[in-house]
């Protein structure tokens, strides 16, 4: 399945701006099991997350290279979360997005879901002149051997849970703290190529856009308000 | 135990993956089960999936472990009908 040319999935955008980590996780996990139970629609959080740290399943803390008080003085928590991959980071300047899709209405198809999420990251990426590519047996976009995006998800009943985040213009300071996806890999930011300074806006309209067309979503934006009560965002 | 009160466990079509890491068993041998419950958990593709129990009854074996993989259809388990 390609681009769609009509909008015809509704979906429900919660734009939380900027948000600490636990209590998004919160509300991704509430809405997860909502719509595991049919008590609401596909639901997507866009969110830019304080720093942290999230250990996948099979990831380890041994990829944090520095102490727990040199993380501390950062003001980075570390999360172990039930998505795949190892560690990875988010924090300012990076875009994150979680689809909690039923992909029952989609493709029963895990690796044909990360691929499509992947279609959208390059698309966007080239919206703004950037060309991101895949590497092979490595889920995520990446640049010239250097990372600028990964992805991690979870999926239970075929609802999907966590998702992608995209490196706009990060501290890779504090990438450097750890061996992301347990793997000696240099990361990149979208500001890097000729952005210096961008902001998450304009990058998250265009993901927005690109994702919509890929999964052919109705997006309706919810105020965060809305949501408040779900998780104490 | 005869093989008409078993029920396997297999690996469901998740698409075109290959194949896929067992993340963990969320049951042990000779635990009660119900049907739908989350049996075992495997990774592909950095994604996590919970394969649900197809019937009541008791875990009854595993056949590929934490660890191991396996590939669509591959038996997984087995659950001990009852």
């Amino acid at each position: 399945m390609g681009r769609l040319s009509g909008a015809s999935k509704p979906i429900t955008h919660i734009q939380l701006g900027r948000a600490p980590y636990a209590p998004v996780l919160d509300l991704q996990r509430d809405l997860h099991a909502l719509r595991q139970c049919g008590a609401c629609g596909d639901v997507l959080i866009t969110v830019e997350h304080d720093p942290v740290f999230t250990v996948g399943r099979r990831g380890s803390a041994d990829n944090i290279l520095v102490s727990p008080e040199r993380l501390e003085q950062a003001g980075i928590t570390v999360h172990r979360i039930e998505r795949g991959g190892d560690i990875t980071y988010h924090g300012p300047g990076q875009l994150v997005c979680y689809p909690i899709l039923d992909l029952r209405e989609y493709e029963k198809d895990l690796k044909g879901y990360i691929g499509r999420l992947e279609a959208t990251i390059m698309r966007t990426l080239s919206r703004f002149g950037i060309a991101g590519d895949r590497m092979a047996g490595r889920p995520g976009i990446w640049i010239d051997g250097k990372k600028i995006a990964s992805i991690g998800v979870h999926v239970r009943q075929w609802i999907t849970m966590h998702g992608i985040a995209l490196n706009v213009d990060v501290n890779h300071d504090h990438f450097a703290m750890i061996r992301p996806c347990g793997m000696d890999v240099e990361t990149v930011s979208m500001s890097q190529f000729g952005h210096a300074g961008l902001p998450l806006e304009p990058v998250r309209d265009a993901w927005l856009l690109e994702a919509a067309a890929e999964f052919g979503w109705c997006l309706s934006l919810e105020p965060e308000a809305a949501w408040s009560g779900v998780a104490d965002v | 135990m005869s093989e008409e009160s078993r029920d396997e466990v297999r690996l469901p079509d998740l698409g075109d993956v290959g194949d896929v890491v067992v993340v963990e068993w969320m049951k042990a041998v000779g635990d009660p089960v119900a049907a739908g419950d989350d049996l075992v958990e495997v990774e592909t593709e950095k994604t996590t999936f919970l394969v649900a129990a197809p019937s009541h009854g008791r875990l009854g074996s595993i056949r590929v472990v934490a660890g191991g993989r396996a590939t669509t259809g591959e038996i997984l388990g087995e659950i001990e009908r009852g």
